[in-house]
């Protein structure tokens, strides 16, 4: 079922060492993350915990080493942060939120876990977390909140879609009215932000195009335009920002060459520079990628540096669903497509 | 989990270090263990030790979302006397739904609710004033119902000035923190629910000072101008007896672009107040016309200095693509002669040409070039002549050796040309 990147004879066999991705680093590194108890970091993010065993498997599974992490404590974890309200925090003493509920199902996905969430979960299992997330839609404007407290933005419509797609539960949901609201974000410069009137922003654009692609309205974007505001976002570096005269990260090498992907101009930026400032971003020894090139490495970075790579079909890795950000296998296998 | 900016370290540490280090976290989990415990025993009544519990974690880690959404149900449960206003957004979330003033919002979000949020109603403090609005409870009141309503809101004035300035110099430390901002913006809707409109609108009035300074700050803060856009947009409302402020808030842009040039947030704002400026002006075509002629004066006067700014030229962008691309869509210059649209790209394309004079190695004046040429050609609706594409190649040229990066695109632009 796995789809890897075979090697191309390119520019990237002639890379020095110290920018080979460092694989067996890397994997080392995303199993470290849950023993870091002695640094002051691992008690501050624990509101990001469900993200971040979302973000450490996918560079796993990318990797080629998905079961790098043990699939029943990973569940285990997943099942023990889900509310009575059927959303999930991102750790168990934490509130329901859509970000954590959303990387809740993309993890269970990637585990092939929806049995395990049928059988335990609260409630109906997949019913109960897709009526959380469903009831979190404002029906008049089609957009999402990302809990009861109301704060509505396009990465919360985006990950409805996305977790409701996988669960097979869109119907529970307006999607032509969500699809009006992102139409309704777009900028003359092609892009899209957070609500209507909002600047354009590299990953409002990703969860934007990302909704559209999910929705099969791929169609209702201004191609040209955006794909030439977002290849300007590769700076000579390599690296992309996120917006206009800010400076590379990492993570948008992803949120840039998704949404390019998903339109079809993945060609016009540079591949090659590109791989240069991911891999010049890792650290060879003890793993993981950071923003830029000396920075300290975090999870996220390394997952969307990886995502990136596979994105650009570095040899050797799973290839990754630009919609998702998961590996295609995982997709074709759910979705049937 | 997520750092910018952090150098990398050798993560060695010494004796004392890590000593230190392990004090610290021994610190955070106390009080983190001490808030699960409260939480969960309490059903989020107010008391004064969990809301200095979340005073305390906060300032440590204001990304704690549910410190924040504690400290929101303290506030409603107790800290805040009931809203004699009625139901809106950010009570009725997330009060019990006992209320019976659900909005249609609140219905979609009623399961969370109901089930994350006790009913915390009949826990109200024994005389607290300005109740729950109830009739009977409101007859009840009877005449002192005005002093009482007074007090509330005297009370309800302190808690929310003393909340915003709690978060003020966290905002300063974490700009960039969502739940910040997102705290700020649920209590600012508190003010209006909760006090008399005057006072409402003047806490209002001096967040727009607040994120004015923000922006001094950092000048790009996403954060902060989707705040603006939100303080001006309430600001203007009905609700809080607004009027337009789209002069102002152009100056502003005027303002802030003059400061500096590439602050493409600023020109963005800019691309989005114009519509509704005209409009409101109830401007004429010829001074639509003549505000769109200064408008390209000013960014062509920025680029005959800097042509490699992309700002200004997504900006132009923004403006020609008012002349050219008018089939189906509202523009600023609505009635605009066709004779006059092929003269405003034609005069365009002359002058970024003249550009090359000073500066011909800047890859945007090339790319401008190509764009005004393709957009004249389908303007006319016409194939391009064999000098257009003479010297499309000739630009394309240029492209590819001053931008590599983008040669997959230039690629794609000469096979649509038939170069």
């Amino acid at each position: 079922m796995s789809e890897v990147h075979e090697a191309k004879d390119n520019k990237l066999k002639q890379l020095p060492d110290e920018l080979q991705l460092a694989t067996a680093a890397h994997v080392k590194y995303v199993q470290s993350l849950d023993t870091r108890v002695t640094e002051y970091g691992y008690w501050m993010t624990q509101h990001l915990r469900l993200n971040g065993v979302y973000w450490g498997l996918v560079a796993l599974h990318l990797l080629g080493h998905p079961e790098a992490l043990p699939r029943d404590e990973t569940i285990e974890f997943v099942l023990s942060c889900q509310k009575d309200n059927g959303g999930f925090a991102p750790a168990p003493n934490h509130d329901a939120h859509m970000l954590y509920t959303v990387s809740a199902v993309q993890i269970l996905a990637m585990v092939d876990g929806f049995d395990e969430l049928e059988r335990r979960g609260k409630g109906n299992g997949k019913a109960t977390v897709g009526k959380y997330i469903a009831d979190l839609q404002n029906r008049e404007t089609g957009t999402f909140a990302g809990d009861e407290w109301g704060e509505e933005d396009t990465r919360f419509l985006y990950g409805a879609l996305n977790a409701l797609s996988l669960l097979g539960l869109l119907d529970l949901v307006d999607v032509n009215k969500a699809v009006d609201y992102v139409v309704a974000c777009a900028n003359f410069d092609g892009g899209y932000g957070a609500t209507p009137g909002a600047e354009s922003h590299a990953a409002q654009i990703w969860t934007c195009v990302g909704a559209l692609a999910i929705a099969g309205r791929v169609d209702l974007i201004d191609k040209e335009k955006l794909a030439r505001w977002l290849s300007e976002r590769q700076v000579a570096n390599g690296g992309f920002n996120g917006r206009p005269e800010k400076t590379a990260d990492v993570c948008y090498s992803w949120f840039v060459l998704g949404s390019l992907e998903i339109i079809g101009r993945r060609h016009w930026i540079d591949g090659d520079a590109l791989v240069e400032f991911i891999l010049s971003a890792q650290d060879p020894e003890k793993g993981g990628i950071s923003d830029r090139p000396g920075d300290m490495v975090d999870v996220w970075h390394t997952c969307f540096g990886i995502a990136g790579l596979s994105a650009l079909g570095y040899p050797g890795l799973e290839a990754v669903d630009p919609r998702y950000c998961m590996p295609k296998s995982t997709i074709r296998r759910i979705l049937g497509e | 989990m997520s750092s910018h900016d952090i150098p990398r370290t050798s993560g060695f540490r010494t004796e004392e270090q890590t000593y230190q280090e392990l004090e610290k976290i021994k610190k955070y989990r106390d009080l983190e263990d001490q808030f699960y415990s409260l939480t969960a025993a309490n059903n989020y009544e107010y008391t004064p030790d969990l809301f200095q519990l979340t005073t305390k974690l906060l300032k440590l880690n204001p990304e704690y979302f549910t410190a924040w959404n504690v400290r929101r149900r303290l506030l409603i449960s107790g800290l805040l006397s009931r809203s004699s206003r009625g139901s809106s957004r950010s009570t009725a979330l997330s009060t019990s739904s006992s209320s019976g003033t659900t909005t249609h919002s609140s219905a979609a979000l009623s399961p969370s609710r109901s089930t994350e949020t006790p009913p915390s109603r009949e826990s109200q403090t024994p005389g607290r004033p300005g109740q729950n609005g109830t009739t009977a409870e409101t007859d009840k009141a009877g005449q002192d119902t005005e002093a009482k309503k007074a007090a509330a809101a005297e009370n309800d004035a302190n808690v929310i000035q003393s909340e915003l300035a709690f978060i003020f110099p966290l905002l300063k430390d974490y700009p960039k923190c969502y739940w910040i901002w997102n705290y700020r913006r649920w209590i600012l809707e508190l003010a209006i629910e909760h006090l008399p409109a005057a006072t409402a609108r003047r806490i209002w009035e001096e967040e727009l000072g607040l994120d004015s300074m923000m922006l001094t700050r950092d000048r790009r803060n996403y954060h902060a101008w989707a705040y603006r856009r939100y303080l001006v947009a309430k600001l203007e409302s009905a609700e809080l007896g607004g009027k337009s402020m789209v002069e102002e808030e152009f100056d502003y842009t005027t303002r802030m672009t003059r400061v500096d040039l590439s602050n493409f947030s600023a020109w963005h704002n800019r691309s989005k107040l114009i519509p509704r400026l005209l409009d409101e002006r109830r401007a004429s075509d010829v001074a639509r016309r003549a505000f769109f002629d200064e408008e390209l004066g000013r960014v062509k006067e920025g680029l005959n200095v800097g042509p490699e700014d992309q700002s200004l030229w997504f900006y132009h962008q923004f403006l020609m693509s008012n002349v050219t691309d008018y089939v189906g869509r509202a523009t600023i210059i609505p009635n605009l002669d066709f004779k006059d649209r092929i003269t405003y790209v034609t005069t365009e394309l002359d002058e970024i040409e003249e550009l090359l004079e000073d500066f011909d190695d800047v890859k945007w004046i090339y790319e401008a070039l190509m764009e005004y040429t393709l957009s004249l050609q389908r303007l006319q609706e016409r194939q391009l002549d064999a000098a257009e594409k003479e010297r499309l190649a000739v630009w394309l040229g240029k492209l590819r050796e001053l931008d590599p990066l983008r040669n997959g695109r230039w690629d794609d632009v000469a096979a649509d040309c038939k170069l």
